[in-house]
């Protein structure tokens, strides 16, 4: 008992201006790189739907999501050197907005291609969707 | 850039709403589900811009994305039948063999993204600190315009990202507007059902006459035109 006893007093002291102190500063004053780690999050969320998944819809579904993630570090990116002042540190947000308007194209000609698809094919499976294949 | 406080606290829950929102996307069932938590994931990852300042982008993402792109998905899958996953009856994942392999692949990728993040932030990080704030920016920021709430200040963002994009980005600007015009045209064409290929009398004629021959319907509507 009182080994467990010190032991926690051992962890509560290390905790103090330990590592463990330094990740609740992090939790507390979140910086660019918790938003790094949001965004990497959502990219990997994204590509491992891609991979997964046989709806073809919910594949063009993931890869919005990964689209976003590059968004939110193009804009992480632009805040933090609009704080250190260079000089163009609104490319980023610049550089979002054609992310956007390139995805929402992306996004109507897939869906097109899904439509005629599934006209041809009568089907919504990427496993069966193998014409080019060998 | 130092989130405290409150937003510190909505950067935490926006950003693990984000995330959440984007797992149930990838796992949910139904294609619905899917697009609704999807449009729930984009919406969190722009109250993430409102919080690193980007008012315009945020506004941008829900009115494009949420009100556009997300209608359109939800259309198409209206228009395409998911009865089977719907009810159970069919696997939603690939073959076990290709969803190791891609696991595999996104373990790999969080290793090095996680490795990338540690080794390059605290050097970013140095020469942020080596950088001291401009102080005509405290002063721009305390000449703006109070916000109805009193507590904040009414940005200049949207006008400076106007300005920028029209000073540096004119050109691609353009272009994109070319490409949204493409993709209109690109994705009516795909679209279009054999009837109306006919009607608008662009098939090729001895595709024409074998479709015919197949499908008998689609002589009367040669026919009548």
């Amino acid at each position: 008992m009182s080994i467990l006893l010190s032991l926690a007093v051992l962890l509560f002291q290390e905790a103090s201006d330990g590592r463990f102190a330094q990740m609740m500063r992090g939790v507390r004053g979140p910086d660019l790189s918790k938003f790094l780690v949001i965004g990497a999050l959502l990219f990997i969320i994204g590509v491992a739907g891609v991979l997964t998944r046989r709806n073809i819809i919910v594949i063009f579904m993931s890869i919005e999501l990964i689209l976003n993630a590059a968004n939110l570090n193009f804009i992480a990116f632009s805040r933090h050197l609009q704080e250190t002042g260079s000089v163009n540190a609104y490319a980023g947000q610049v550089f979002t907005v054609f992310v956007i308007v390139v995805a929402a194209a992306e996004a109507a000609i897939g869906l097109g291609i899904v439509i005629a698809l599934y006209r041809n094919k009568e089907t919504i499976w990427v496993d069966e969707i193998d014409l080019l294949k060998w | 850039m130092n989130l405290s406080g409150w937003e510190a606290f909505f950067f935490w829950f926006f950003g693990l709403a984000a995330v959440f929102a984007g797992l149930l996307t990838v796992m949910a069932r139904n294609a619905v589900h899917s697009a609704l938590f999807l449009i729930s994931s984009l919406v969190s990852v722009a109250a993430l811009f409102v919080l690193a300042q980007a008012e315009f982008i945020a506004g941008v993402q829900i009115l494009v994305y949420v009100g556009g792109v997300m209608v359109l998905f939800l259309f198409v899958i209206m228009l395409v039948n998911v009865g089977a996953e719907e009810q159970g009856r069919s696997e939603i994942f690939n073959r076990p063999r290709q969803v190791t392999a891609s696991l595999i692949f996104c373990f790999l990728l969080v290793a090095g993204v996680l490795f990338a993040i540690n080794t390059g932030y605290p050097e970013l990080q140095k020469r942020a600190a080596a950088q001291t704030a401009n102080p005509a920016d405290a002063e721009r920021y305390s000449s703006l315009p109070v916000g109805a709430t009193g507590v904040s200040r009414l940005t200049d963002q949207t006008e400076t990202v106007g300005g920028i994009l029209y000073r540096y980005g004119s050109l691609p600007f353009e272009i994109a507007s070319v490409l949204l015009l493409v993709a209109i045209i690109g994705s009516v064409m795909l679209a279009r059902t054999l009837k109306q290929e006919v009607s608008a009398d662009d098939v090729d004629p001895d595709v024409l006459q074998e479709e015919v021959r197949e499908h008998p319907e689609v002589a009367e509507v040669e026919v009548s035109s």
